[in-house]
């Protein structure tokens, strides 16, 4: 009966060790990591997509210049959602919208190396679609 | 040598021969010592000697188990905080979002 339980104890110990040494190598780069426990779009932007200083920079200037027309977009909806614009106008400028950001995205990407700017793609572009009205985000951006 | 005489002589000298081994003063105890290692519970290496297909088995699939659970809840987690991220990163850069307070 000792024999089993040991028995036991060590398999169980086996199977807690290989979970913890796969856990620990399948995790993302400790940089990756760190930007999503941070929340903090930019920095995951750097490591996740590999870029250097310049593209960062560049990327970083292109997101305060679109944060710009972002501000202009949102004001022109809320102010056809004051004055109760019919609703084919409010679509109009979320379709404005959506188009600025696609554009965006895609000049970001352009900005990114080889292989990384089509995986950003396809990471951002389905969630410009992700649109449910559950309320407002709180990200890490503009700076 | 007829075959009679030497089966004779081969006979006598059976008869005169007399064994007298060493006694070994430690055998009695030598014996019940075996008996009672017996008695015991084995060790656990002897245990895992005489089950060693399913111990070996069991640690196999133990590990297994550990490093399929391990990479997944790794991805898991990862992707969730990923999926969070992106998702505040599309919003925060969606005007559509920013009228809902």
């Amino acid at each position: 009966m000792k024999n089993l339980l040991f028995t036991l104890g060590l398999v169980a110990a086996a199977c807690a060790l290989s979970f913890g040494v796969f856990y620990a190598v399948n995790r993302e780069p400790a940089a990756v990591q760190q930007a999503l426990r941070a929340g903090d779009a930019m920095a995951w932007l750097r490591t996740e997509f590999q870029l250097n200083n310049a593209q960062f920079a560049a990327i970083q200037q292109l997101h305060e210049a679109y944060g710009e027309k972002c501000t202009e977009h949102c004001a022109a909806i809320m102010a056809a959602q004051k004055r109760a614009a019919p609703s084919a106008e409010i679509a109009a400028l979320e379709k404005t919208c959506v188009d600025a950001m696609a554009v965006h995205f895609k000049h970001v990407a352009a900005l990114m190396p080889a292989g990384q700017g089509e995986r950003y793609l396809a990471i951002v572009l389905p969630r410009v679609a992700d649109y449910d009205h559950r309320g407002a985000p709180n990200v890490q951006v503009h700076h | 040598m007829s075959s009679r005489k030497f089966t004779e002589t081969l006979s006598h000298t059976l008869a005169d021969w007399r064994v007298t081994p060493q006694r070994n003063p430690r055998f009695r105890t030598a014996v019940w010592a075996r008996l009672e290692a017996d008695r015991r519970p084995p060790t656990w290496a002897g245990y895992a000697r005489a089950h060693r297909a399913i111990v070996a088995a069991a640690l196999m699939a133990a590990v297994v188990l550990g490093a399929f659970t391990g990479r997944e809840r790794a991805r898991e987690r990862d992707a969730a905080a990923r999926a969070a991220l992106v998702a505040d990163y599309v919003h925060g850069l969606d005007a559509r979002w920013m009228r809902h307070p």
